[in-house]
């Protein structure tokens, strides 16, 4: 397993070679300058050149590659223009932010999906299973955007019982959390404003985990060890529990992780509707202000939160099934 | 139980599949009985029904099958039964063991079963050891530790090479034909009366075969158990069988003790079985296939269900449906289903008028070869 893990994780570093050069290239083809945006509409001459010269923009790409990466390897990915703060730092003050509602709607997805999935694969074609796959059809079919804005319609507006916009951090301090003077006061907030959030941005990956738990479920209750269990006595709930759940959840982990890319893109929509400052509304004004070195360093990080979401995809799938690492051992 | 009740008695047997098609009569009225210490084959062709009357008696039959009729009864206990309710409907007795009941009585502490695929019978991802100890903890009432050295001696006894070091292995680490030993180690460490082997080695090379054919035959000769083998193979039938029952189409159609059913053929589709296969005694230019294939059992051919591939098919086969009854009473009794017995069922199959199933292996010798020899 340890042997395996290593090797995974070896195996992410030229992954990673490629998306920052990919993410290097692409940012220099983007049309407009950075330095008229720097400077306004007409900048002189003298200006320009010394923009240039102090950004290193006037050497040649090869160049520029080659400096970006050695820095990219230190952990710098260099300075936003906008902000004029190292990259690095921008990312870390937004990057709670953003894990916190990941987590959350990740909790609220798996939470309610799993159950769901495996009583309706237990009561096929029953009551239940039938209202369980309609709401699973709707949640996967729904635009997370318009679930946000109709929780807002409803619960901000008319019925004004949740917060409409941004987010508190649980760990925040009283004192600085409007109308809150003990830490009880400020978790209480904070789930306040987290409820819309994760709703908005979780219900399609509850939706998807369902449908493919339903069925993965359904696959494995047919198994011949499953009819074996069965034809020494295990009473169908440990068969469920036991005997069917593990091998069941190779699916499910593989569509969970491909969800947590897709959930990233999904948070730059919720954190847009809910005016959440967080990684996704950086990456957005970053691309609205042609802050080249802040998209860049943005959409590394979003490559490499994919890469560990794929090598923790693999990792759990070594765990459950011995067949995966089978012949490492040795 | 009575002295002289057999461990396990099947009586009228009915299992039914409800599909779209329409109603799949799998096992249609089968009948046998299993002695203690016996090993009872259930032999015929695939879809004969042979698996489902197996599981049938475990009451292990899944949707959209479902028992209908007939009984089973096991060391005195009904675990299949049915009566006409009032309304002259079939409905459960009410001796009839609850499920909860089947599985806690009987189910793997009194019968155990051995599943024809060994390498989708173990779960991939559980150890060997686990499995087998998680199976002898429920159906021995024996802590983990006890259960834990059951499994171990068990695998030794079934010829596993060092069992204690193999204990924590997954299975997808034992070859198939261990992983057969280790299915025949659950079966057994369960200690169970009877032991329904469902195809044990269909899925297995002829070497393995052989091997575990002699493994069990040790084992069973050892621990008493008696077996209901199901299986296609003549041969296995042949090797390891005491009775056996010959299934086509849902019925048992032929019914006695090895060495008559093959010495002493009472129904064409056994003879033609048993043409089927190569034999050590008899020197054959080529093998002689069972022609057509086993109909649908949704609609299965009236009178006799073989008549539309019987060699020996005369009218009076469309018409009369022939019950499993005594065809010759020596010693112990020999069942059959055929019309041909004329002393017993008396449908006047002497007088009828052959269908013309003949094949050319069934045509008179001495007509083929004078023919044959005109020609060239």
């Amino acid at each position: 397993m340890l042997s395996y893990t290593v090797r995974r994780v070896l195996q992410a570093i030229p992954v990673m070679l490629g998306i920052v050069t990919i993410t290097f290239l692409l940012t220099d083809a983007i049309p407009g300058d950075p330095v008229s945006i720097m400077l306004g509409p007409s900048p002189s001459a003298e200006q320009a050149a010394a923009i240039r010269a102090k950004y290193g923009l006037d050497q040649p790409l090869y160049v520029r590659y080659v400096n970006y990466l050695a820095d990219v390897v230190q952990g710098d990915l260099g300075r936003s223009l906008y902000f004029g703060e190292p990259v690095t730092q921008k990312i870390m003050e937004r990057l709670p932010v953003t894990l916190l509602l990941l987590v959350s709607s990740f909790t609220f997805a798996l939470a309610t999906a799993i159950p769901l999935g495996v009583i309706s694969a237990k009561r096929r074609n029953q009551p239940t299973d039938h209202v369980s796959r309609v709401v699973a059809l709707m949640g996967v079919s729904t635009p997370s955007f318009w679930i946000g804005l109709l929780l807002i319609i409803a619960f901000s507006f008319h019925l004004n019982l949740l917060p409409a916009t941004d987010l508190i951090m649980p760990w925040a301090d009283p004192a600085s959390v409007e109308g809150a003077s003990t830490r009880w006061d400020v978790l209480v907030t904070a789930g306040e404003h987290l409820i819309m959030p994760t709703i908005t941005l979780g219900t399609l990956q509850m939706a998807a985990v369902t449908r493919i738990e339903r069925s993965a479920m359904l696959e494995v209750l047919n198994e011949e060890y499953v009819k074996l269990a069965r034809a020494y006595g295990v009473g169908e709930s440990t068969i469920l529990r036991k005997h069917a759940f593990r091998n069941a959840q190779l699916p499910v982990i593989t569509v969970v992780g491909l969800q947590l890319t897709q959930a990233l893109g999904g948070a730059v929509l919720t954190e847009t509707v809910f005016s959440i400052n967080g990684m996704g509304r950086l990456i957005i004004r970053a691309i609205n202000n042609q802050d080249y070195e802040l998209v860049m360093g943005t959409t590394i990080f979003f490559g490499l939160t994919f890469v560990i979401g794929v090598i923790l995809t693999d990792l759990s799938y070594a765990y459950i099934d011995p067949r995966v690492t089978y012949g490492e051992r040795e | 139980m009575s002295a002289d009740e057999p461990l396990l008695e099947v009586r009228d047997l009915k299992t039914q599949f409800f599909t779209a098609e329409g109603t799949v009569r799998a096992v249609d009225g089968v009948s046998f009985t299993v002695e203690e210490g016996e090993i009872v084959g259930i032999v015929g062709e695939s879809g004969a029904g042979k698996s489902v009357a197996a599981s049938s008696i475990l009451r292990l039959v899944e949707d959209p099958g479902e028992i209908v009729g007939g009984e089973v009864r096991f060391k005195g206990e009904t675990l299949v039964g049915f009566e006409e309710g009032p309304d002259g409907e079939l409905r459960e007795r009410d001796e009839m063991l609850s499920n909860g009941e089947m599985r806690g009585r009987i189910r793997g502490r009194e019968i155990a079963i051995i599943f024809q695929d060994p390498m989708e019978s173990l779960n991939p991802v559980f150890t060997v050891g686990g499995q087998l100890q998680e199976f002898i903890e429920i159906n021995r009432d024996l802590g983990g530790e006890e259960a834990e050295q059951e499994a171990i001696d068990m695998l030794r006894e079934v010829g596993i090479p060092e069992p204690e070091a193999r204990y924590d292995d997954y299975p997808h680490q034992f070859s198939g034909g261990m992983r057969q030993r280790v299915l025949i180690a659950m079966a057994l460490a369960c200690e169970p009366s009877l032991i329904i082997a469902d195809e044990p080695t269909t899925a297995l090379d002829v070497t393995v075969e052989g091997q575990i054919l002699d493994l069990v035959e040790d084992l069973q000769a050892k621990y008493e158990t008696s077996f209901i083998w199901v299986t296609h193979d003549m041969g296995v039938v042949a090797e390891i069988c005491d009775r056996v029952n010959v299934m086509y189409l849902g019925e048992v159609i032929e019914q006695a003790e090895v060495k008559d059913l093959f010495y002493d053929t009472k129904h064409p589709y056994t003879g033609a079985l048993l043409d089927s296969i190569p034999r050590p005694d008899e020197t054959v230019e080529e093998l002689n296939p069972i022609e057509g294939v086993m109909p649908e059992a949704i609609n299965p051919p009236s009178g006799c269900r073989f008549h539309p591939r019987c060699p020996h098919a005369r009218e009076v086969c469309i018409e009369v449906h022939p019950e499993n009854r005594v065809v010759d009473g020596d010693g112990t009794p020999h069942r059959g289903a055929c019309l041909r017995h004329e002393e017993t069922f008396m449908a006047g199959y002497w007088g009828s008028d052959p269908l013309g199933n003949e094949t050319q292996g069934e045509t008179d010798p001495e007509l083929t070869t004078d023919g044959g020899g005109s020609d060239e």
